[in-house]
């Protein structure tokens, strides 16, 4: 047999025959008309979703005057939020501020509809709010009237942590902070909510679980089933090898499926996201830990249906209740991130990468949820209770990056121990 | 039975090393496969060196499962399978040496021959260029070069059989395996794989075929294992085991215009012992000396010109044999 001048090692002889099986998986899912179907539909599905995306993002929000403020009572032209400002009488029309000297020209309405948005810098304990549009500040209040929460500020928002349920208690000055900008803070919330709600959900979950559950399971037990493996099991290769380059082969496909599903939504949403630029630069780190949770979960998503379909030939009847499980504990993350029970699945090990990468990427979401579900006093806005469903604390009371390595490890160790099991009840199964 | 057995088993080598020097290519001792009650293989004990080795049997016979023993897929219940030495089961290493033929019809029908059986040639640790290369070479072996670049989903049933037979031989391998090989083949694939089969067994290999039909293992060698319900009826060659078919009473069929007309001619032969006639135009002729009739009717119809039709044995197949090993008359 002829042979090139290069020694061959172990290494090279691993390296071929991992390039061989590997390279044919690929070939043959390409020539495989469900291959294309089960892309084809991801797509789609994912295509649909972000379309409600696109459409909530150019759709108008109705600016909600929750002050009255943009009111004119006595109809004198001055908006009650001016004449409050001014001092004048809201129900006198010979009262405005037009009679002052130097007099004040009159403000169009919609300039008082959302004029005292959030100012809060930061979810701390503690006295947040800023009386914008001065209707809190006024001179004819008294003190307690100005500092009604009582902690000796006047005009602002104190916050108390909850320690049972991990909410704030808000208690306000009043007239602080109350008319926020609607459409800015349904934009944003809406925005983050689909981010995460795709991410979670639709990649790492739908795409993570059907894709290897469709095209993984049947990697072994096809080829057992048509007789095919016969030739490929004729060979100097282990059977724990076949087991994993068939995966390689898999992956090499699904991997580059789910990086480009991934940076097609990364772009549409960053384009059609709201932001000061042309792209939400900000939310590529989210992105960047889907697009690592998607990975590990379709890799330990492959080993274990792949795994499953060695054990029994109708391997996908022993996936389903799996991906049934699956299901239920990312609902479970969503509620309740750090139960116990998700370290029992895959999913929540995936789901503490996203939400560690979402804390470090957007800090302030906990703020954006806890100002949206206040809404000024008059209850939440807009996508305020989307964005509290849709993003959670990392279920692991570590720092954030801490979260992202230990959850990879621990998926990594996931889909080796269903290789090993895999490889074991392969090599030891019986062929006819 | 028939003891006339060339091979000899040499007995277990313990060390499990790929390669035991001086031990029989294929060796079973004891060896039996049970599936639940069904007994596919009860008791093979068997080595096996060079040559080429027809191993015969009905369907069912066990032929598949001895086959597959030795290719790891099944494990033995009972006995012990050596491929070069070692136990083939869970443990790859032998197959660096081995060559096999699978049974099974379905193949990757969207490669190309090319692609086929460099793929695989790949998992002897050869790099591509190797790897087409020497599948250039077995399939130009088996009459397949002009073919390369086209899909196995388009090759009649004889040139995907030669397709198997390249991926199995792309390693240069010391063992060759053919499970059924000339199954569903046209004459023309039947003798190309027959004469690679001889040409196997010239450069000194050891080649297993099996078969069901005994003239297709005659043409290919005379060296025989014989299977009948997963047990092994016969070991040798195959010449001898013909000769004392010869001593026990043999039928020839023959048709032509006039069955009674040709009898009376036929009669006077010394070997004939017994005349039938089923029908008017059939004659069913019985002899002890089935050689010797055999060469001498040809002339005994010219002679007298009779129109034949058909000169047929009845018995000359694997049914009347095995009945015959079994114990039986032909």
């Amino acid at each position: 047999m002829s042979r090139t001048d290069e020694v061959p090692s172990l290494w090279s002889g691993l390296d071929r025959k991992a390039m061989a099986v590997a390279e044919f998986t690929v070939r043959q899912q390409r020539k495989r008309l469900s291959t294309w179907v089960v892309l084809l539909v991801g797509i789609a599905a994912m295509g649909v979703l972000t379309m409600f995306y696109i459409d909530s993002m150019t759709r108008d929000y109705e600016a909600v005057d929750n002050d009255g403020d943009s009111y004119d009572w006595d109809m004198d032209g001055y908006p009650n939020g001016q004449e409050r400002l001014y001092g004048t009488d809201l129900l006198d029309a010979d009262s405005h501020p037009g009679l002052l000297s130097p007099p004040i020209p009159p403000d169009d309405a919609s300039v008082w509809v959302n004029e005292d948005d959030f100012d809060w810098d930061a979810l701390n304990e503690g006295s947040v709010g800023y009386d914008d549009n001065g209707d809190c500040n006024v001179e004819e209040r008294t003190d307690s009237q100005k500092d009604r929460n009582g902690n000796g500020i006047p005009c602002d928002i104190q916050l108390d942590l909850n320690r049972y349920s991990g909410t704030y208690l808000i208690s306000t000055d009043g007239n602080v902070d109350e008319d926020p900008d609607d459409e800015a803070y349904a934009l944003e919330a809406i925005h983050r909510s689909f981010v995460l709600a795709i991410g979670k959900l639709g990649v790492v979950f739908l795409i993570g679980i059907f894709v290897p559950l469709f095209m993984a399971t049947g990697l072994i037990r096809q080829e057992m089933t048509s007789g095919t493996m016969h030739f490929m099991l004729a060979k100097p290769i282990a059977r724990g090898e076949v087991f994993l380059y068939r995966i390689l082969g898999f992956l090499a496909i699904a991997w580059t499926y789910v990086t480009l599903l991934i940076v097609l939504l990364a772009i549409v949403t960053g384009l059609a996201g709201p932001s000061e630029g042309v792209f939400r630069f900000a939310d590529l780190g989210v992105w960047l830990s889907v697009w690592l949770a998607a990975l590990l979960a379709v890799m330990v998503y492959s080993m274990l249906f792949c795994m499953l379909g060695v054990l029994w030939k109708h391997g996908m009847v022993l996936a389903l209740p799996i991906a049934a499980w699956e299901l239920g504990m990312i609902l479970t993350t969503l509620g309740a991130p750090d139960a116990a029970i998700l370290r029992f699945s895959v999913i929540g090990w995936a789901m503490n990468i996203v939400d560690a990468g979402a804390a470090l990427a957007w800090s302030d979401t906990p703020l954006l949820i806890q100002m949206g579900m206040w809404g000024g006093g008059n209850g939440p806005l807009e996508g305020a209770e989307a964005l509290d469903i849709f993003a959670s604390t990392p279920g692991l009371n570590l720092s954030a990056l801490a979260t992202v390595v230990i959850s990879s490890l621990v998926m990594l160790g996931q889909a080796a121990a269903c290789w090993l099991l895999g490889s074991t009840l392969f090599k030891g199964k019986e062929i006819e | 039975m028939i003891p006339d057995i060339t091979q000899q088993g040499k007995p277990a080598q313990t060390a499990p090393q790929p390669s035991v020097p001086n031990a029989p290519v294929v060796y079973f001792q004891g060896v039996s496969k049970s599936y639940g009650r069904i007994h596919a293989l009860s008791n093979i004990t068997l080595g096996l060196t060079g040559g080429v080795t027809g191993i015969l049997g009905m369907n069912g016979a066990g032929k598949s499962t001895l086959f597959k023993l030795l290719m790891g897929k099944l494990r033995p219940s009972a006995g012990e399978v050596k491929l070069f030495g070692t136990n083939p089961w869970k443990n790859p290493a032998p197959y660096a040496k081995v060559g096999f033929v699978p049974e099974h019809e379905k193949m990757h029908d969207w490669m190309t021959a090319l692609d086929f059986v460099s793929t695989f040639a790949r998992l002897h640790g050869m790099t591509r260029q190797e790897a087409e290369q020497e599948a250039m070479r077995v399939l130009d072996f088996v009459g397949l070069a002009d073919v390369a670049h086209k899909e196995i989903g388009r090759f009649s049933k004889g040139m995907r059989q030669r397709t198997k037979i390249a991926h199995a031989l792309v390693n240069d391998p010391e063992l060759i395996i053919l499970d059924e090989p000339l199954q569903g083949c046209d004459p023309l694939a039947r003798t190309t794989i027959m004469n690679v089969i001889r040409e196997l067994g010239k450069l000194g290999r050891t080649v297993l075929v099996s078969s069901h039909i005994l003239n297709e293992i005659e043409r290919i060698t005379e060296q025989i294992v014989i299977l009948h319900h997963g047990k092994l009826v016969a070991l040798g060659n195959l010449h001898a085991i013909r000769e004392r078919l010869d001593q026990i009473p043999h039928t020839i069929r023959i048709v032509g215009e006039d069955a009674r007309n040709m009898a009376k001619d036929i009669l006077d032969h010394p070997a004939v012992f017994g005349l039938r006639f089923p029908n008017e135009t059939e004659l069913l002729i019985q002899t002890y000396h089935f050689g010797e009739l055999h060469a001498e009717l040809p002339r005994l119809i010219v002679e007298n010109n009779h129109r034949v039709h058909l000169i047929d044995n009845p018995d000359d197949d694997l049914e009347s044999l095995l009945n015959y090993l079994a114990g039986g008359s032909a």
